[in-house]
């Protein structure tokens, strides 16, 4: 009896040992959300969307978009937080208060009355990655074939365009339009033969390519294009207007040029599109 | 990106896990008895409410459950959300679904004590609370140990669905640093982490099992 109290109160100790642990650390490296006199700016960004919003080797969150963001609050003297979303349900968190908007790589096109938006600043377009071997060199060629999609992505929206006969004929000429979860589960099934193509966005698809080395190539076929905007609750006008105020003065004043030299490897100087 | 730093980078996140993990333990096992006496209340209005409950908290996905804790405050009563409720929506969240779990394994733990037992406790004179405390419970804790060990093994692997609320919890790291990297290596290497964790857990709950075992 008495060798189990032991047990059971050594148990209980190091249960309240870690949690105190982990209380501890989660407060040093968590920004202080709440108190000060800084008023916040809170970005709620898929974290799993480079190069607009990622993590970093370091473990920090970072990316163009967020960069963006962070020479708004700059300009503003707010304090930025950076809160990763579950992209699923960032419906819920713009309305429920708990982000001041989406920044990240936020498609306008075909959602316009649905947030209040900023001007759009990047032309995106959604395009078609293949095998360097496969021999495909254009829509024709992806007859017959499965291509992957990202679910809920902008890419499946332009195969699916009730207004686009060129792309539903498209589709309808694959074997299957197949949908993944994540870009890796896509390239991987390219890489091991399962697909023959991705649909997906330019931006990634270039940072990916980049990451992965030769072996992939994109099409130069276009399935359609679209443009980045920010994206604020329906009827927020006031804090819309005052971030694309602050966009316009950092286009002017260069900073937003800086932005752009840091990130030319991956967001290509010409798809930015605002102020122009 | 080396193996050790993706490592690292894991480990922070692993705190955070491990936060839900403790915090949900201590909340829901002691309210999981508290179920288990509604369950099984003389009083059936009680009864049949509890019994509700747990149908609804069994019956429906956790990670509705957890979008539901979390985003009803505003939606029902437009109540504005602050930066720590999502944390404690997640620790609500777990703990009211696995004290529902709880109180049915705490339940069978009672019931399999013989009647035989409360009658010979009643002849020696003993009042019911001592019958429970002295007899009934300190049994009930030996005999549900090995499917409370399941229970907290699966609720390790339960806290990555803290990501249906954006709490960022070490799995949903890895799958970010996965997007990053473009690699699918930092999930198993979450896999690892889970792994050792629960073996871990799995050990010391076989000791604890052990030393309860004073009558064998």
């Amino acid at each position: 009896m008495k060798r189990m109290k032991t047990i059971v109160s050594l148990v209980l100790a190091l249960t309240l040992v870690f949690c105190l642990a982990a209380c501890g650390s989660k407060k040093a490296d968590e920004p202080a959300a709440e108190g000060g006199d800084k008023k916040t700016f809170t970005v709620g960004f898929d974290a799993e969307f480079p190069p607009y919003g990622y993590k970093d080797d370091s473990g920090e969150y970072v990316g163009f978009d967020l960069d963006l963001a962070q020479a708004v609050c700059d300009y503003y003297g707010w304090e930025l937080v950076k809160q990763p979303i579950n992209w699923d349900s960032k419906d819920m968190e713009l309305n429920s208060g708990t982000i001041d908007c989406i920044w990240n790589g936020f498609t306008m096109t075909g959602r316009e009355s649905e947030y209040t938006w900023t001007d759009p600043y990047i032309d995106n377009s959604q395009v078609i990655v293949v095998r360097a071997d496969a021999g495909i060199t254009d829509f024709a060629g992806l007859a017959g074939k499965v291509v992957d999609v990202q679910a809920d992505s902008s890419a499946l929206a332009a195969l699916t365009d009730e207004e686009s006969p060129e792309n539903l004929a498209l589709a309808a000429s694959f074997k299957q339009l197949q949908q993944v979860g994540d870009y890796n589960t896509a390239f991987l099934d390219l890489e091991s033969q399962a697909v023959d193509a991705i649909a997906m966005d330019v931006g990634v698809a270039n940072y990916e390519i980049a990451s992965r080395g030769d072996g992939y190539v994109i099409l130069e076929q276009e399935l359609s294009t679209e443009q980045y905007a920010v994206g604020f609750k329906l009827g927020n006008t006031e804090l819309r207007d005052q971030v694309q105020k602050a966009l316009y003065d950092l286009i002017a004043d260069g900073t937003v040029g800086k932005i752009l030299d840091k990130w030319a490897d991956q967001v290509s100087a010409d798809s930015f599109c605002m102020g122009k | 990106m080396s193996f050790l730093t993706i490592m690292s980078q894991l480990g922070s996140g692993f705190l955070t896990t491990l936060l839900i993990f403790c915090l949900t333990l201590v909340f829901s096992l002691p309210l999981g008895l508290l179920v288990c006496f509604g369950r099984m209340s003389k009083f059936t209005p009680l009864r049949l409410v509890v019994k509700f409950l747990i149908s609804i908290l069994r019956g429906t996905p956790l990670m509705l459950q957890l979008l539901v804790v979390y985003f009803g405050p505003y939606y029902v009563a437009r109540l504005p959300l602050s930066g720590s409720w999502r944390f404690w929506a997640v620790v609500i969240g777990f703990s009211v679904n696995y004290a529902a779990y709880f109180a049915e394994i705490y339940r069978a733990g009672i019931e399999g004590i013989p009647a035989g037992q409360h009658e010979a406790a009643r002849v020696l004179g003993y009042t019911r609370r001592q019958t429970f405390l002295k007899i009934v419970f300190p049994q009930m804790v030996k005999r549900v140990m090995p499917p409370v060990t399941n229970e907290v093994i699966t609720l390790v692997k339960d806290t990555s669905l803290a990501y249906a609320v954006s709490y960022i919890e070490m799995f949903t790291i890895a799958k970010q640093i996965a997007a990053a990297q473009t690699t699918i290596m930092p999930l198993f290497a979450a896999g690892i982490f889970y792994y050792v964790f629960n073996f871990v857990v799995a050990w010391g709950m076989e000791r604890i099992e052990k030393a309860l075992a004073y009558y064998q």
